[in-house]
């Protein structure tokens, strides 16, 4: 049984009056530009594109990009999430957010079904920066590209399946696809499409296999680091997610499936994607870099650094979709033949 | 030593017995006579012209424009050609298109290689050369040698609008677009001869026989080679004629004839219109629509050229061709990238199974939100049958049919109305019951097993023979008789261009030979272009001369 991610988005608990950041939403790069020279000086800088924006993180000490270079200024702290709610699961064993051997202390959520000691540090720390949230389209930007792309296609296939709605032992793999989404006239990706995997040197590039099982028709994966190659906001993103868990309900065929995962983010990597979004990225302005830098790896609270002590990884959760879709395997994609209609039928038989 | 020799005697006495009951399965019984139809004037089909000029300018020449609405008479456009007019507006994009194709026929390099001279001498105007281009392109396009005169009249012309224009190749164009809008071009415009052995009869004269033998196996102008069996006059010998259809059939260009006759046949001009709303079936987007159609013509392509099979068993054959596209919509994996054609068998469990349950059939004989066994039905009766439904009364209530709140769940339950009142029972008894054999298969010919949580129940009868679903109706479809007759009907029809009456002999004969020949189209499609009959012409329409029969005169 196979399935093909058609949309990834960071959970967020966003209530309509944002209660859950009472000192509202963060203040972003162009604020801090906008009191950090004087008017003159401001005008002076060109637009590029019809829009100072490329200019608005050029604000470091001795000018330098502060989303490059995050320590090259000191802005106020983020403003983090405050409220009680979150999606998400309890990752490190411990309902009380103390530190253990595998997570450093830190605040937790209750669930959205009421369980106590959710971890989503990546909700605390993104909750309340405009451009996360849904209507800030960073997201909704990145979907977008993938889907007309069809870049950072996330395969998953599910073996062993004896039965559909129950079953013990299960595997699951993750893998990249390779090529375009197949799309109705409204954007949608159809189910049932064929995929082929991304391959190197005949081989899957990424093919990380978890155990899993499958209860009343939800699959859920055991703990395992697992990489997710997504794409979105021009950037290739190789993300690991470190002791990943997966849950999707794989009774849904005509439509969209909804999922979840949930697992430990390293702050480099997330931060290597902030970093890499463009300048005059027209979200830019409404989050602060330096802020983020330094949040993230205050609110870090897993994967403790041997050496330091110090957490480097987010407590995190993601709501996914994806659809039905047929999984091409290298073997079966080098066997084709497009001689014509001499052909063997049987060896397309599927 | 003896006993060997006796086996010898025997087994050569055997084998020349069976030769020679094979050699009369063969022969069969002789050709009947026919009357013949009087020659035919008809408008090219957009296929043919598009076609034609592939084959004489090549495919990378681009034919743009729209044609006028054929019309389809008896069942076929082939049939309707007879008819068809040009309309003024038809008249501009004939013209429009033809000097679109010159601009492109006369630019370098397609010039370099069509043109006989080289083209640095390009003024003063080269007369021999642009004789010989006119005459080569127009023997093509005309489906016969140019006179003298028609090649004159043209170089003049060329000459006229090279002086003015100041280049060789812009007479040229003039030339060339004279003839892509000539009558002799547009219209098949067959001639007759006296026939010199048997004073008052008439023969179809050699490059009217050239320009059916080609239009009905390629379904295009006649090549090179077979205008000059023409213009030798052996078309007229039964031999010569022969060694031109083996010639024709064994060309891959067979394909495309094939291919136009089935496509006519089973209307998928219709395609054009095919639309579904996205709202309920999104998959079914223009791609399917492009491949749906292929799909089922390249499986009777397959079926009736390359495997030369059974034309019966195209309505339970499980193989066929598959894309990406169509692959989402069957719901099966396909490993060929996109846009390729791979072949594909369905699962024997599975409940597809002959043309009639590709997608292609499926759902352009639907509404575009559901599905409709009457539709189904009588495409199925039509077009495979050759049987009449009768369109609807302008008066029928379909209320009670459309109603949201019906509580009538399925098709069946709905259509019941229908076979109780007597305006409507006549002709859905006909339809009805074939058409939801193939209720598994939503409007976009989808599987689905249930119609708004109803199971769906598709078991029933055609013309006597049961079956309990979509598995079963192929075979029941397979052994109807009629549909050889049909076929036989068609393809004659198509090939002469009129349609023969029931009591015809010739159609007996054909039906008859077709089964001696295993129900092989290839081979039907050889009986009928060597046949008399097909080239029998007459001073008066068969239907005159039957009306006359009838009459007693």
């Amino acid at each position: 049984m196979g399935f093909v991610m058609t949309m990834w988005n960071t959970a967020m608990h966003e209530t309509p009056f944002m209660d859950e950041c009472p000192q509202g939403p963060t203040p972003g790069n162009y604020e801090l530009w906008e009191a950090s020279i004087s008017p003159e000086k401001r005008r002076s800088y060109p637009e590029v594109l019809g829009t100072q924006m490329r200019w608005l993180t050029f604000r470091g000490r001795k000018g330098e990009d502060v989303c490059e270079q995050p320590m090259s200024i000191q802005d106020p702290p983020l403003t983090i999430v405050e409220g009680k709610y979150s999606y998400g699961i309890d990752l490190d064993g411990n309902s009380d957010g103390t530190a253990t051997p595998k997570s450093c202390a830190h605040r937790t959520f209750t669930g959205m079904n009421g369980e106590a000691g959710v971890d989503n540090q990546m909700y605390r720390l993104l909750g309340c920066i405009q451009a996360w949230r849904s209507t800030g389209h960073l997201e909704t930007n990145a979907n977008s590209q993938r889907r007309t792309g069809g870049l950072g296609m996330i395969l998953v296939e599910i073996t062993g399946v004896d039965d559909i709605r129950n079953d013990d032992d299960v595997k699951v793999t993750f893998y990249r696809g390779i090529g375009s989404f197949n799309l109705d006239s409204k954007n949608n990706v159809l189910p049932f499409g064929s995929y082929d995997i991304d391959i190197e040197n005949g081989k899957p590039r990424y093919d990380d296999t978890v155990d899993g099982r499958i209860s009343n028709g939800v699959l859920t994966t055991q703990p395992a680091d697992v990489r997710l190659p997504l794409y979105g906001n021009y950037q290739y993103l190789n993300q690991l997610i470190r002791d990943m868990r997966l849950e999707l309900n794989t009774t849904e065929s005509e439509k969209p499936a909804k999922g979840m995962v949930y697992g430990y983010y390293a702050v480099e990597q997330f931060y290597d994607y902030v970093r890499g979004l463009l300048s005059n990225f027209p979200m830019r302005h409404k989050y602060s870099c330096p802020a983020i830098y330094v949040a993230a790896h205050e609110l870090a609270d897993g994967h403790p650094d041997p050496d330091t002590g110090k957490c480097t990884t987010l407590s995190s959760a993601f709501k996914f979709e994806a659809v039905r879709a047929f999984i091409n395997h290298p073997s079966k994609v080098d066997a084709v033949n497009e001689a014509g209609r001499k052909t063997s039928l049987a060896a397309n038989r599927p | 030593m003896t006993q060997p020799v006796a086996k010898l005697r025997f087994a050569f006495f055997v084998t020349v017995l069976m030769a020679a009951a094979m050699t009369l399965s063969a022969c069969g019984p002789g050709e009947p006579k026919t009357s013949g139809a009087p020659p035919d004037v008809r408008r090219l089909t957009e296929e043919q012209y598009r076609n034609i000029i592939a084959d004489v300018f090549g495919s990378a020449v681009v034919v743009s424009g729209r044609f006028d609405m054929p019309v389809r008479t008896e069942g076929l456009l082939a049939v309707g050609a007879r008819e068809a007019t040009v309309t003024a507006g038809g008249m501009r994009q004939f013209d429009e298109t033809a000097r679109a194709l010159a601009t492109q026929v006369l630019s370098e390099p397609l010039l370099n290689f069509l043109l006989p001279c080289a083209l640095s001498n390009q003024m003063p105007f080269d007369e021999v050369c642009a004789s010989s281009f006119i005459g080569q392109v127009g023997r093509l396009l005309f489906r016969r040698p140019l006179t003298d005169e028609e090649i004159g009249v043209r170089v003049a012309i060329a000459r006229q609008a090279s002086e003015s224009l100041g280049r060789f190749e812009d007479g040229l164009h003039i030339a060339l677009s004279n003839m892509l809008v000539d009558p002799q071009f547009l219209f098949v415009t067959e001639r007759i001869e006296p026939d010199a052995k048997v004073p008052g009869q008439l023969l179809l004269e050699s490059y009217s026989i050239a320009s059916r033998l080609s239009f009905l196996l390629w379904n295009s102008g006649p090549d090179d080679a077979l205008l000059a069996a023409a213009q030798a006059g052996v078309l007229h010998d039964k031999n010569g004629l022969e060694a031109q259809v083996e010639r024709m059939l064994a060309s891959p260009r067979l394909e495309t004839g094939v291919r136009a006759f089935f496509g006519d046949m089973l209307k998928f001009s219709d395609f054009k219109f095919l639309e579904k709303d996205t709202e309920i079936y999104p998959v079914f987007g223009a791609a399917a629509v492009k491949d749906a159609r292929e799909q089922t013509l390249r499986t009777i392509a397959y079926h009736v050229i390359d495997e030369d099979a059974d034309y019966r068993d195209l309505f339970t054959t499980r193989k066929t061709f598959m894309t990406r596209a169509l692959g989402q919509i069957y719901r099966v994996q396909v490993t060929a990238p996109n846009g390729v054609w791979v072949p594909f068998e369905f699962p024997a469990d599975e409940f597809r199974g002959g043309i009639q349950s590709h997608l292609g059939f499926l759902a352009l004989h639907s509404h575009p939100g559901r599905s409709s066994p009457t539709l189904r039905g009588k495409a199925i009766r039509n077009t495979l049958l050759c049987q009449e439904v009768p369109d609807p009364p302008p008066d029928v209530d379909f209320t009670g049919f459309n109603n949201p709140d019906s509580p009538s769940k399925t098709a069946r339950q709905r259509l019941d109305a229908h076979s109780t009142s007597p305006a409507c029972a006549g002709c859905h008894r006909i339809t009805d019951p074939i058409g939801l054999a193939l209720e598994n298969f939503d409007g976009a010919g989808q599987f689905r097993t249930a119609e708004n949580g109803e199971v769906i129940d598709v078991s029933g009868d055609l013309d006597g023979i049961a079956f309990n679903d979509a598995s079963g109706f192929g075979p029941a479809l397979r052994a109807n008789p009629a549909i050889n007759s049909c076929l036989v009907d068609r393809l004659y029809a198509y090939a002469s261009g009129h349609k023969l009456g029931p009591k015809d002999a010739f159609v007996g004969y054909l039906e008859e030979r077709f089964a001696a020949d295993g129900y092989r189209v290839k081979s039907l499609f050889k009986r009928i272009a060597t046949s008399e009959a097909f080239y029998a012409v007459s001073a008066v329409s068969p239907a005159t001369s039957a009306a006359a029969a009838a009459a007693g005169q």
